[in-house]
């Protein structure tokens, strides 16, 4: 059974050495000529302003950890959805006082403020 | 099953309610503003019915939603149990200058309050490994953030982070064990574990491991060495009324689970040639041994370093882990006795130990500090809260005629009676090594003189009810003890157990 | 003894999850017994909550082959994260207060 998969691991192998290969090939045969112009970060044509290595904003934090918990919550819907028929009218009921549940937290995060920018 | 699903939701009304008010206290809060105690006043009134609805199911004995959670008298008393103190709690809350200041996030105080109550009501009543964790987790998320409420105190903070830190690995380690145990059996429903058990195809070595580990998650909750750690630290930086909650309810609802996982699911309920009220543990394996150990180590540790301590919080801490330890003998022994005499020794304890603190609340407030030293003198700058405090600490040291004294008879009486001495002899030693520190505290109050120009301390009105209402229990109930004995009696009967 | 090696790895069966489970359960506790930051500790946890969720899906695939193991397992996804989410504003709170996230420098509550 390993032998099925000799194929994959050939094409792993490939991959990675077509890859060194290439970048040592390009290093060896291109010309290097740097300007300063051409050693600063690539952002797209715009001229970099400031380091990237900084402290984000505490206020992603709060976001993230919303995030977490309102996408979570998703997980019981996967069940549900699945079985929803099956379930039927007790599911749905169920899955109505969960989700207002969830909108009572949502209620309450709005009115703290939480998912205000500024 | 829509008419299954309605019965059990009948017999579910006690959560159903805390649910309820949980959402009513957060729209309530928003709506009122920022300074208002509404969310307060809703939780208590959203306890006091959910307790009330609790009593009324007294006597019944069902297992409801598909055998997730009982409601049987066992449950029943832990339920009534946790609501009264957290009644009681919320009351402290009105007259807590650290809550007070904090006006601004009362809706969190109120409904987080009722979340860990709901959690501590479902950890009565679970009967199913999901259901366990879950509510034992609903208990703690609920109490991580309580710890931290006065979260610009650096101590409350600090508290907050040491008490997740440890609260979550001891849960991963629980989990782990649920995992293991849930493999060897195949099943989730305590019931049915102990019938995958009872036909002795499991491996030992692999259930003592799983067993262990579980350990580790009802330890922590009731703070058993070695899984205390985060007790001393919690105890001194979150706020007096959230320790005084952790110290009572949290630590009732823990043995209230730990009780019932290890009856139904590891005693063999077809052991012959038993006297009455004994039970035998599944084909030799004895959880029975492991707690015995645990026991005595917490009783030992916590009064060696209770002697120590100089701040009353800290002090009062170590008691707490001390009481653990007292308590766990009673489940050693493997009786209704036994567990009888665990749940007299929980009604004292609430009272003493709720008594306790509030007075520690009550001169914190007024002089900002925990120190054993702004006790001296105390007696007589205020003569009742000193003598109520006096009380509290003797009927905590166990010396008669306080309520204090019966609980820790029964408890002997009942390892006596199942021939335990070695470990009787060790948990008298204890009560002795208890004492010292206890009476240091009296010492303080009453022998030494106070500091120069200090003031005498009144309290308000109200304050002085509360410390009433948890003083004369604690008195009567050492001489008119039937009542609780009784009530006890009535309520070691688990759901589906003989 | 390569051959039984290469056999073995051929089948999966429940020993194989529950080495793996055992080996994330090792890592994590090893990153909370010795990491100081309290983020890395976190993360340890998140392993061991996840291991157990290996074993739970590996029990309910190959012994008991009913759904109570895939239950059990969306619960605890959803209790890792809540867990999460109130252990990262308690170490947002830790950093606003000391400046620092290092466990062994909070040590103002002591005997």
């Amino acid at each position: 059974m390993l032998e099925h998969y000799l194929p994959i691991f050939m094409m792993i192998l490939g991959g990675v050495l077509f890859g060194i290969v290439m970048v040592k090939l390009n290093e060896w045969l291109g010309p290097r000529r740097p300007t300063e112009e051409k050693l600063t970060t690539y952002e797209s044509g715009m001229e970099p302003v400031r380091t990237a290595r900084e402290r984000f904003s505490v206020k992603f934090y709060m976001v993230a950890v919303l995030f977490i918990l309102f996408d979570i919550e998703v997980v019981f819907m996967y069940p549900w959805a699945v079985a929803f028929r099956e379930l039927g009218i007790i599911g749905f009921v169920s899955m109505t006082v969960f989700i207002l549940i969830l909108l009572i937290g949502l209620f309450y995060v709005w009115r703290k403020g939480a998912l205000e920018w500024d | 099953m829509i008419e299954q699903i309605l019965h059990s939701l009948s017999l579910f009304l006690p959560e159903t309610t805390l649910t309820v008010f949980f959402c009513a206290a957060i729209i309530v809060g928003l709506v009122a503003g920022r300074t208002s105690r509404a969310s307060l006043y809703v939780a208590l009134i959203g306890i006091a019915l959910a307790t009330w609805f609790a009593i009324q199911q007294a006597g019944s004995s069902e297992g409801i939603f598909t055998g997730m959670v009982v409601v049987d008298p066992f449950a029943t008393f832990f339920k009534l149990l946790i609501g009264m103190s957290a009644i009681v709690i919320l009351l402290f809350s009105l007259y807590s200058a650290e809550v007070q200041s904090t006006a601004h996030r009362h809706i969190e105080y109120g409904s987080l309050l009722l979340a860990m109550t709901l959690g501590m009501f479902l950890m009565a009543g679970s009967t199913n490994l999901l259901m366990m964790v879950l509510a034992i987790e609903l208990t703690s998320l609920s109490s991580y953030v309580l710890a931290g409420y006065t979260r610009e105190a650096t101590d409350s903070s600090e508290a907050s982070l040491k008490y997740i830190i440890y609260g979550a690995v001891s849960t991963g380690l629980m989990l782990y064990g649920v995992s293991i145990l849930f493999g060897l059996t195949g099943a989730t429903d305590f019931y049915n574990i102990n019938r995958a058990l009872a036909t002795g195809s499991v491996n030992a070595t692999a259930l003592l491991v799983a067993t262990i580990m579980i350990v580790a998650g009802f330890g922590y909750k009731i703070s058993a060495v070695p899984f205390h750690f985060w007790t001393p630290d919690v105890y001194e930086g979150a706020p007096v009324t959230i320790t005084a909650f952790l110290s009572v309810a949290s630590k009732a609802a823990g043995f209230a689970l730990m009780m019932r996982f290890f009856k139904t699911c590891f005693i063999d309920a077809n052991a012959l040639g038993l006297p009455a009220g004994m039970w035998a543990s599944l084909q030799g394996f004895e959880w029975n041994k492991l707690l015995a150990i645990l026991s005595v180590l917490t009783m030992t540790l916590g009064n060696l370093v209770a002697v120590w301590q100089n701040n009353l919080k800290r002090l009062l801490a170590y008691s707490s882990i001390a009481h653990a330890g007292y308590m766990l003998m009673g489940v050693v022994v493997l009786s209704d006795k036994g567990l009888a005499a665990v749940l007299i020794y929980f009604i004292v304890y609430l009272f003493m130990n709720l008594g306790a603190f509030y007075v520690v609340m009550l001169v914190a407030n007024k002089t900002g500090s925990e120190d054993i030293d702004t006790y001296k003198g105390l007696g007589y700058r205020s003569p009742l809260i000193s003598v109520a405090m006096v009380v509290f600490f003797i009927s905590l040291a166990g010396i008669p005629p306080t309520a204090g004294f019966i609980g820790k008879l029964f408890l002997f009486a009942a390892l006596l009676d199942a021939k335990w001495i070695w470990l009787a002899v060790v948990g008298a030693l204890n009560s002795v090594i208890s004492l010292y520190y206890y009476v240091r505290v009296v010492r303080n109050m009453f022998l030494r003189d106070p500091e120069r120009n200090a003031e005498p301390v009144v309290f308000s009105a109200p304050q002085v009810v509360i410390v009433l209402a948890l003083l004369i229990p604690t008195i009567l109930f050492g001489l008119f003890y039937s009542p609780i004995v009784e009530l006890a009696n009535a309520s070691v009967v688990m759901f589906g157990m003989k | 003894m390569m051959q039984d090696f290469t056999q073995w790895l051929q089948q999966p069966g429940l020993s194989h999850f529950l080495i793996v489970s055992g080996l994330l359960f090792s890592f994590g506790m090893f990153a909370v017994l010795t990491r100081r930051n309290a983020i890395m500790v976190l993360m340890g946890i998140e392993l061991i909550l996840n291991s157990a969720n290996i074993n739970f899906l590996a029990f309910s695939r190959y012994t008991t082959g009913t759904l109570d193991g895939h239950l059990v397992a969306i619960f605890v996804i959803i209790l890792a994260a809540a867990e999460a989410a109130i252990a990262l504003a308690i170490v947002l709170n830790i950093y606003q207060n000391f400046n620092t996230v290092n466990v062994d420098e909070l040590n103002h509550l002591r005997d």
